[in-house]
């Protein structure tokens, strides 16, 4: 019961925040003399009517003084926050442009719902190269481990939602998912948990790369 | 002319529509087809032209007393034949053919249109409602009132009987208190 | 054929035509009102305006699969439709719509035609109305019952309690007006409001008229007292197992109750559709008629519903004595 009561005495906090006013309209009479009362003061009083009103005033507003709510979606889009987590994005590096994807296959053994599947082999300068990479988005549940995980954010959440589609399984692969490398000035970085330091620039060295 | 075929009609229809009821074993045919008679009974009021006897009847028979049996038919699985007890079927043979052999000499005696006269002739100057409203209460208003009496009188034993427990609501009722009461 | 004949068949087209047009832009309205009353925009895409939903509705209903339970009675399921709806349509057959008018003689065919004012006028028209409607109320409980379906079932019985209580309401609540009046028949109703606004009878008998209206709402199935398809507690009610066209039909019965019960309001209390001065009668009850309409979408959009019990309280505790008493004192007036 405890932490039921706490909820309720933040959610009165917050009302008392927002300004909004608590009506105190006290016990409803059930039967007699009292209830008789109340109804024909309800009556007279034209409650009702005043209801009536509000929607009215809201139709006024709506239709004449520009206050409709309506977003046409497809067409208009609401901005979404920045940490939203959609569709998986790969970002680059920002000097030579080669994805960060480092291979190690930390978000393949993280995915608790078994969506990213991938396939690595060293290429001619004994460099980790991605050669698969999908993941499954009729599986994947957004939940952001594998953003999480990974150790180099070459993997991080994007803020495209629209992921209806006709079959269970909706495959993306990895160059659907990378940044082109024309649009690299413009790839933004992930500022959440785990992003690059204000100084990594400095930072960033070549992966050794003999063992 | 006109009058004659929707008479006959409206006979048949009426007629076969009440035999289903009869013998239908489906509780949603009979009803159907008891409320379907009921208005074909009223297109010979309007044939006749007792418009307003016609509409009473519409009101009072189709829309509240064959309402109410149809209230009460909710309480059947309307998707299955009904298997009506007959005890015996000798009874059932002798009561229906006296019933019927009764219905025929009490109309037998006014078949001849002679024995047929009008208590209260219509008067062309009035309106169907105002004829009923003069007949009501000036010749048979003694009747009239009594039956009032007797409708009140069932009214207030209605709600009597189904009164006593008006008071409580069970929406007002805390959850608790509705549980331990199940437990008793 | 006389002119009269041709006249009233084309009245007859005029009503069924209309009406069920009527029934179907209803729904557009009804849409585009409760999204503007909600700061919405309502159906917009299809045409301009979104004016061409009704005829994407349509054809949605008109090719949607037909479906019948397999345990329902096949015979009393698609005939509960048609009875909605016919009743609707025959209720309409009492009432006065326009002025009479000749059709003039230039035109081909029907010119000279007598258009009357009423399809038939019998001289119990208002008790003719609400008889029919009385008889609709079969729609809703045979499709409740014949459906096989515990909201059905629910259905059906919330339409028998509540129809049955508000015919006592909406009979009592006309029975003032008709005894000031002293007829029957609606062509007397108009008559006797010729004189303007001031002859209104709603001044006269404004508790009647406010009976009648929430009355009509409950007979109609509209908002505060739409318990036959509740879709928070009953999903659909009596419509649940119901697709296609056999749905569109009781939807078309019910558009034509919300018509018809304007058109009583407008004629039997707000004067019919005599000209006010130079402004012509036509247009007046027309605007009457769309008001009244408007007033039904208006409240959907700003009262809650109510509780089955509260709507039977209402009736037999508040309405119906109500009712009487205001019967009983009309006489007493009428008396002195």
């Amino acid at each position: 019961m405890a932490h039921i009561e706490e909820h309720k005495e933040t959610q009165i906090a917050q009302t008392e925040k927002q300004n909004y006013v608590m009506l105190n309209l006290g016990k409803t009479p059930d039967y007699g003399m009292p209830a008789f009362i109340q109804v024909v003061k309800r009556s007279l009083s034209l409650e009702l009517l005043k209801g009536l009103g509000v929607t009215f005033r809201e139709m006024i507003n709506g239709l004449f003084r520009g206050k409709m709510h309506t977003t046409k979606y497809p067409f208009e889009k609401l901005p979404i926050a920045p940490r939203y987590r959609a569709i998986h994005e790969m970002l680059r590096l920002l000097e030579s442009g080669h994805y960060r994807c480092i291979g190690c296959g930390l978000c393949e053994k993280i995915c608790i719902s078994n969506c990213i599947a991938m396939e690595t082999r060293y290429d001619e300068n004994q460099r980790k190269e991605v050669s698969e990479y999908t993941i499954n988005f009729g599986r994947c549940i957004f939940c952001g481990y594998c953003a999480e995980v990974c150790p180099e954010l070459a993997i991080v959440h994007g803020g495209r939602y629209e992921t209806a589609g006709e079959q269970r399984a909706g495959f993306s692969l990895f160059e659907d998912m990378l940044t082109p490398i024309d649009k690299l000035k413009e790839q933004k970085e992930f500022a959440g948990f785990g992003s690059v330091s204000p100084n990594a620039d400095e930072n960033i060295k070549k992966t050794p790369l003999a063992y | 002319m006109f009058e004659q075929i929707a008479f006959y009609i409206f006979s048949v229809l009426t007629i076969g529509l009440f035999l289903v009821t009869v013998f239908s074993k489906n509780v949603l045919y009979a009803m159907t087809s008891l409320a379907s008679g009921m208005v074909l009974i009223a297109g010979f009021f309007f044939l006749v032209g007792a418009d307003f006897l016609g509409v009473v009847q519409l009101i009072v028979y189709v829309g509240a007393v064959m309402a109410l049996y149809a209230f009460g038919m909710m309480f059947f699985n309307v998707t299955k034949d009904l298997k009506e007890k007959t005890t015996s079927n000798i009874w059932v043979m002798i009561v229906g053919v006296s019933v019927a052999l009764l219905m025929t000499l009490m109309f037998g005696g006014v078949v001849n249109p002679e024995a047929i006269y009008a208590s209260l002739p219509i008067n062309s100057n009035m309106t169907n409602p105002q004829a009923v409203g003069m007949a009501l209460f000036t010749k048979y208003l003694v009747p009239f009132e009594v039956a009032a009496i007797m409708l009140l009188i069932a009214m207030i034993g209605g709600i009597i009987l189904a009164g006593k427990k008006m008071d409580t609501s069970l929406t007002n009722i805390e959850d608790e208190e509705l549980q331990r009461k199940d437990v008793k | 054929m006389d002119a009269l004949m041709i006249g009233t068949i084309i009245k007859i087209l005029i009503i069924l035509l209309i009406v069920s047009a009527i029934a179907g832009f209803g729904t557009y309205i009804e849409r585009k009102v409760l999204a503007f009353m909600q700061r919405r925009l309502g159906p917009m895409h299809v045409g301009p305006f979104g004016l061409l939903q009704i005829a994407a509705d349509g054809i949605k209903l008109f090719t949607k699969e037909d479906i019948i339970p397999q345990n329902a009675n096949k015979f009393i399921f698609s005939l509960a439709p048609t009875i909605t709806a016919a009743t609707a349509f025959i209720a309409m057959a009492a009432l006065p719509l326009f002025p009479t008018f000749t059709i003039p003689e230039a035109l081909p065919l029907i010119g000279g035609a007598i258009v009357p004012s009423v399809i038939a006028d019998i001289n119990i028209g208002i008790l003719f109305i609400l008889g029919t409607m009385a008889a609709g109320l079969y729609g809703p409980l045979l499709a409740g019952m014949a459906q096989s379906n515990k909201w059905g079932i629910l259905g059906s019985a919330r339409t028998a309690v509540q129809f049955l209580s508000y015919e006592v309401v909406t009979g009592l609540s006309v029975l003032a007006p008709i005894m000031l009046v002293g007829s029957l028949s609606l062509i007397d109703f108009n008559d006797a409001q010729i004189g303007g606004i001031g002859s209104w009878l709603i001044w006269q008998q404004p508790v009647a008229f406010i009976l009648f209206l929430i009355a009509g709402f409950a007979e109609t199935n509209r908002t505060p007292f739409d318990l036959l398809e509740h879709e928070a507690e009953i999903i659909s009610g009596y419509v649940t197992e119901y697709s296609g066209l056999r749905w569109g039909m009781f939807f078309i019965g019910e558009y034509t109750n919300m018509v018809t019960i304007s058109i009583i309001a407008a004629v039997v209390f707000c004067g019919g559709y005599n000209d006010i001065g130079f402004v012509s009668g036509w247009l007046l009850f027309i605007l009457k008629v769309v008001f009244f309409f408007f007033l039904m979408l208006w409240v959907r959009a700003a009262w809650p519903h109510v509780r089955p019990d509260q709507m039977m309280w209402l009736c037999w505790k508040v309405l119906m004595p109500l009712a009487v008493v205001n019967v009983v004192i009309t006489g007493i007036i009428i008396m002195l």
